[in-house]
């Protein structure tokens, strides 16, 4: 064991006491190989021969010399930090390494660390942390750091196998994990997306902006664009704000227009420019700053008064009249025309068709009646009345189901024409249903000692980008336990489904410090049919 | 590896049947094959969460070679801490393994006490970093007065060379002395691994661990009788959860030889469909293993039986 001198320091007890390096030993770190050794080929017997215990005794010593090296840093490359038990939380004195990208949180302007992300720092020996001015040891780090209050042994050990391995690793925030009605909306993505776009243009408005502005108005930009944002977001959701107003009159101020600006212009300006047409029949009388498009300024067209061309073969109008200008768009205008020409280049010869059609169509007239030569049919003069002919039709026909069949106690489990396809079919008379893990989930109610989701894990591709402030969607979700608990039961699975989302759930067990993952998929029986 | 195997069996025999009662012993007897033997300090464990682990290496270092407890390293390796190959302290013991040290007196419970002089500790730390940056000054200046010389001679030597450069290295080296800088941001500081203490700090020792002393249930009861045995008998045992069984068994050090056995701990009473043994012999010959059923007997306390299940043709 070349590095690491023990002194062996004996006290009363006669036990070992520290294992620090001297100034010399320190100093000659920098010269330590970083390399690990491989490990050779097992032998299978043992045969207590002169060269196994040689080969034994070398590669036992290797081993002591890994496992006895301690963790010597330059102090400069060191990140302080500061144990605070009451906050349960660590505090960085010097600013943050390359690690802040995704590790790490900001409160009010400082940097703070989880605590097993500070231990699990420690270990990697990037930062140093000190607890009422004395340095913590490893395993003091061990002691302190983990416990009830923070997380246990077995879940920081499950934690910095992952952050090892490269994935981002992040602890399990319940409330922030959007429900079903929300990503059935998609709503997750699109704000985000939406609003990082907005935010983006706008920086490139106030830089073209900032040549015509004078000195006096870069406060006011700010706030503009401030305003600009909350009035979209009102916007999206359709509630009217009285910002909108204001940022009518802020985009006449100014100079330079851009093109967001020119319809974000339209519909608070066009009230007071020129009338709609589609508001000509308003109830209430428009009032400034009001978004054009939300239900209540809906105008009411009165479709029965307005006359619409018979433009088909049967019609001999060839002269169209100018409409009325309350049905045209603002900037369209309308001039009477004949249609004689456009008439003209119909095509209105007879068809001609081929062998196949013609027989197709003969078969057709044999066994198939068009709707339209229905006597009864033709008597209905609109769809309500057509309606009940079918209905009673319907009911007249289901009078005549064989009597043998459906008088009985058992009959047909289906009627004809209930259904339209083998699929349907199949799930009309299917006994069993198809079960699904989040089937039935929403309540089931936590014991005390039941299973958790501890960590959510990204993967490590995504570092680069990887945002602390919106991670995004993790690629899995992780629950710790050990290998000597029971297989979690089915309404463990289906609670940690339901509450993960749409994240699936990896158990991650721990069997004397070898961890295994394990997940539960849902399995859907193959069908046999083509739906 | 004479004397210490007869050690453990001895102590065996002094501390068998005690259960639940202080057994860390710290004087045990010499050996009989004459000779003073140095008085060999304890193993010390610290239980997080009830999980015994192991920090100082000369612990890990004893407990392996010499009374082969293998032990689970599960914290980073201080060369290369983000890579899960090799693993380094904290080493995690199995309970059995900690019952059998601790019953075997080799081991003792131990858990920190909060210092008793905490300025003291601060001042000595502080005197101690001072000291420290002293000193790798010293050796800073020294190598880089080496590094000069040794450019110088190589100028000289190189004929080629303009007097005006040898002279300009030869000022600096004159005036290293005076002009040297070591600030403290390039000294090496040490990260602990085990708890360091600056000045000295009494550990409490645990006399009763409930958990660890009286096992809880049939189960582990079994599972340490199993283990003891094979242990005694010069096997090393690993826990073999991903093969299926209670421990892995093998003939000499896990690091250069490959498990014999999986050992399965059956209590003697226990019924146990066949189904369960197939399902075992199966995973057995899929791994190149051979099955071991492990049953402590009932009326004799020492002795277990084994039973190993072969996979083979009709005869």
């Amino acid at each position: 064991m070349a590095e690491a001198e023990e002194r062996s320091a004996v006290d009363s007890g006669g036990a070992w006491t520290d294992e620090l390096l001297s100034p010399s030993e320190l100093f000659s770190v920098r010269t330590r190989d970083h390399k690990i050794p491989t490990r050779g080929q097992k032998e299978f017997l043992y045969d207590g021969s002169e060269e196994q215990v040689e080969r034994l005794q070398c590669s036992l010593g290797e081993h002591w010399k890994l496992l006895s090296e301690e963790r010597v840093e330059r102090q400069g490359s060191l990140v302080k930090a500061e144990w605070k038990p009451e906050d349960v939380t660590v505090a960085l004195k010097t600013p943050a390494g390359k690690f802040w990208q995704t590790m790490g949180y900001a409160d009010e302007g400082k940097q703070f660390l989880l605590p097993e992300e500070a231990l699990f720092l420690m270990e990697c020996g990037s930062v140093e942390v000190f607890y009422r001015d004395l340095p913590l040891s490893i395993q003091e780090g061990y002691e302190l750091l983990l416990g009830d209050k923070t997380i246990s042994l077995l879940e920081y050990l499950v934690f910095s196998h992952l952050k090892r391995l490269g994935y981002i690793v992040n602890r399990f925030d319940s409330s922030a994990v959007p429900s079903v009605y929300e990503r059935r909306l998609n709503l997750v993505h699109k704000r985000e997306k939406q609003s990082k776009q907005q935010r983006k243009r706008k920086r490139s408005v106030s830089a073209s902006r900032s040549n015509d502005i004078s000195e006096g108005q870069p406060d006011s930009q700010d706030v503009q664009n401030r305003r600009e944002k909350a009035g979209d977001d009102a916007f999206m959701e359709g509630t009217s704000s009285d910002s909108q107003k204001a940022v009518g009159m802020n985009y006449f101020s100014s100079s330079a227009v851009s093109s967001e600006e020119e319809c974000h212009e339209l519909p608070s300006n066009s009230e007071q420019k020129r009338p709609d047409w589609w508001e000509k029949k308003l109830e209430e009388a428009p009032s400034p700053g009001r978004p054009v498009y939300s239900k209540q300024s809906a105008g009411k067209c009165d479709l029965n008064k307005v006359l619409f061309p018979n433009l088909g073969r049967d019609c001999l109008h060839t002269n169209l009249e100018v409409p009325d200008a309350c049905l045209l768009p603002s900037n369209v205008t309308a001039t009477a025309c004949d249609i004689s020409s456009w008439r003209e280049k119909l095509n209105m010869r007879q068809m001609r068709l081929t062998r196949r059609e013609r027989e197709e169509l003969e078969k057709k007239k044999k066994y198939k009646r068009g709707v339209n030569e229905d006597k009864e049919v033709r008597a209905c003069k609109n769809w309500q009345e057509y309606k009940q002919l079918l209905e009673r039709r319907s009911q007249s026909s289901s009078k005549q189901r064989p009597a043998h069949l459906w008088n009985d106690v058992i009959c047909p489990l289906v009627t004809p024409g209930q259904v339209s396809s083998t699929g349907d079919l199949l799930q009309q008379i299917s006994v069993m249903q198809a079960s699904h893990l989040v089937d039935d989930a929403v309540g089931l109610v936590e014991d005390a000692c039941d299973k958790r989701i501890t960590f959510d894990v990204y993967q490590a591709d995504t570092a680069f980008d990887f945002k602390k402030s919106d991670p995004g969607k993790p690629y899995s979700r992780i629950s710790v336990c050990s290998f000597e608990d029971p297989v979690p039961s089915l309404h463990t699975l289906k609670r940690l489904a339901q509450q993960s989302g749409d994240v699936p759930v990896t158990f991650a067990v721990v069997d004397n410090g070898d961890i295994s993952f394990y997940s539960f998929k849902d399995f859907w029986l193959p069908t046999d049919v083509w739906q | 590896m004479q004397q210490p195997s007869e050690e453990p069996e001895r102590n065996a025999e002094c501390s068998e049947g005690t259960s639940g009662e202080p057994t860390a012993v710290r004087q045990h007897e010499s050996p009989p094959g004459g000779g003073v033997e140095p008085k060999e300090p304890l193993i010390q464990l610290y239980l997080a969460d009830s999980i015994p682990l192991l920090w100082r290496s000369a612990h890990v270092k004893v407990a392996r070679e010499r009374l082969g407890v293998v032990g689970a390293a599960v914290g980073s390796l201080a060369r290369q801490p983000r890579q899960n190959c090799r693993l380094s302290r904290p080493v995690q013991l199995l309970r059995e393994e900690a019952r059998f040290l601790l019953e075997n007196g080799r081991a003792e419970l131990v858990k920190a006490l909060k210092p008793q002089n905490y300025e003291q500790e601060v001042q000595s730390y502080a005197h101690y970093l001072e000291r420290n940056h002293e000193e790798q000054q010293k050796f800073a200046l020294e190598e880089k007065k080496q590094v000069l010389k040794r450019v110088m001679e190589d100028k000289c030597k190189d004929g080629a060379a303009a007097p005006s450069s040898i002279q300009s290295v030869k000022d600096s080296l004159d005036s290293l002395e005076s002009s040297f800088t070591f600030p403290c941001s390039a000294m090496m500081v040490q990260l602990c691994t085990a708890r360091a203490r600056f000045s000295y700090t009494p550990e409490e020792r645990l006399w009763l661990s409930a958990e660890l002393a009286n096992p809880v249930d049939e189960r582990q009861k079994v599972r340490y009788r199993v283990f003891s045995d094979l242990r005694e008998k010069g096997y090393y045992l690993t826990s073999a959860g991903k093969f299926g069984g209670d421990y892995l068994v093998y003939p000499g050090d896990p690091l250069r030889f490959h498990a014999h056995f999986i050992a399965v701990c059956v209590p003697l009473d226990k019924e146990t469909p066949l189904s369960d043994y197939l399902s075992l012999s199966r995973l057995g010959s899929n791994v190149k293993k051979t099955i071991l059923l492990c049953s402590p007997s009932q009326t004799d306390a020492k002795f277990v039986h084994y039973t190993s299940i072969q996979w083979s043709g009709m005869v």
